[in-house]
């Protein structure tokens, strides 16, 4: 068991694991001193590769444009609605639709580099109340904690919701246009209450969902979503 | 960095000096266009900016976080642009025989690091340097790799696993 966790430490290294692989990987890193050491080295191997490419100028409207953004977000801190507005920042065009499974190595590299300070630092978060299929969840509530930033992703936080059954598990979802793509699994604990990390950014994402599907994970969904958050 | 945490425009401004050109040229290298990677720059220290308390000085160097949000945000930017196939037909290319000339010694000490990395990268049998490119550079899963180089996925995860260990051999000193 231990080797075939021990073979993921590169990939994982250089973010190349799919989201689910990376979470399970994390768990057995957990209890694991010998994977943990070669992850570090690994690591820092891997970091090297950034400043290994040829270096290259950048255009001076590059600093320009970013310090106007910078100094009137910090000009703004005193008028909140402002402040609001100029933390969207513009897109360009050259960024069109998630594929849902280039979406699962997004979330992985999502979860690999930033679901620790997600989970730690949500700042002035609003939170949403997620409907929940009563038939299927009859006891079961669940809601959004989106964090100021949304580029952060968001935290879903569910109660009274029974065991998934043997051999299955809760997964969660996000909507994007007519795209569902996978984000993350989760477990509830002996009374029903679970959370999961939404670990990439919420522009675009129009709902957030959960359905059960086999442990391990599904690439779509099996069933109607049995939780679902409008953002 | 606890200027910039705190809000400090100025102080940003002077981490952008000293950073942001090794945070442009890692997302050309990943995006191979200009435009594209001024946006992947430019959206990864407006993250930083707006971040407050994202950096751990236990966890590593300014540097290293830093590169390691521009690597993130550029490849996330990639996998949404889908754009894999078609960057680097573009046109919008820089002329990569002619790199900016170094200007100040601290310059001049990072290119000569930049090309030992690169030299002990080049040093690797090729298929984990291929490998370990394609899934940093590229943002390719193991099993993408797998399925472009019709290759076991445990032959690929042996590959980027032996080909970091070595790496990091070769450049103990670089690393540390």
């Amino acid at each position: 068991m231990h080797d075939e966790h021990a073979e993921n430490v590169g990939a994982y290294a250089l973010g190349a694991l799919p989201a689910l692989e990376a979470q399970l990987f994390e768990g057995h890193l957990a209890g694991c001193d010998s994977c943990r050491g070669e992850l570090q080295r690994a690591s820092q191997a891997a970091a090297a590769l950034a400043r290994s490419v040829v270096q290259f100028a950048p255009p001076p409207s590059l600093k320009e444009s970013l310090m106007a953004a910078v100094e009137a977000e910090a000009a703004s801190v005193a008028e909140p609605s402002r402040a609001a507005r100029a933390r969207k920042p513009a897109r360009r065009s050259w960024l069109p639709r998630l594929r849902p499974a280039i979406a699962l190595a997004a979330a992985s590299a999502a979860v690999a580099f930033g679901a620790g300070t997600l989970l730690t630092q949500p700042a002035e978060p609003r939170t949403v109340a997620a409907a929940v299929d009563q038939g299927r969840l009859p006891d079961g509530t669940a809601s959004l904690l989106i964090p100021e930033d949304e580029d952060r992703g968001a935290i879903l936080r569910v109660q009274g919701l029974p065991d998934p059954g043997r051999g299955r598990i809760y997964q969660v979802w996000v909507q994007r246009g007519e795209e569902v793509v996978p984000v993350s699994i989760f477990d509830v604990d002996s009374k029903g209450s679970g959370a999961a990390a939404i670990p990439h950014s919420l522009d675009g994402v129009s709902a957030v969902m959960v359905t059960r599907e086999r442990r391990g994970g599904a690439t779509a969904p099996s069933e109607k979503p049995a939780i679902t958050a409008d953002v | 960095m606890e200027s910039v945490q705190g809000g400090d425009s100025g102080a940003f401004e002077t981490l952008y000096d000293r950073h942001g050109g090794a945070a442009y040229s890692l997302a050309y290298r990943i995006v191979g266009t200009r435009a594209a990677a001024e946006d992947a720059t430019q959206e990864a220290f407006l993250s930083i900016w707006r971040s407050q308390k994202g950096y751990l000085a236990e966890r590593g160097s300014v540097r290293n976080w830093i590169l390691r949000i521009v690597r993130n945000r550029t490849i996330d930017s990639l996998r949404r642009s889908l754009v894999h196939d078609k960057r680097r037909a573009s046109g919008d290319r820089i002329e990569e025989t002619e790199p900016t000339p170094d200007r100040t010694d601290v310059e001049a000490l990072r290119r000569d690091e930049a090309r030992t990395i690169r030299t002990a990268l080049e040093a690797l049998p090729e298929q984990q340097m291929r490998v370990i490119e394609l899934a940093y550079f590229g943002g390719f899963t193991h099993i993408e790799i797998a399925e472009m180089l019709d290759t076991p996925l445990g032959t690929v995860k042996g590959r980027m696993r032996l080909g970091l260990d070595k790496l990091h051999t070769e450049l103990a000193e670089v690393v540390s």
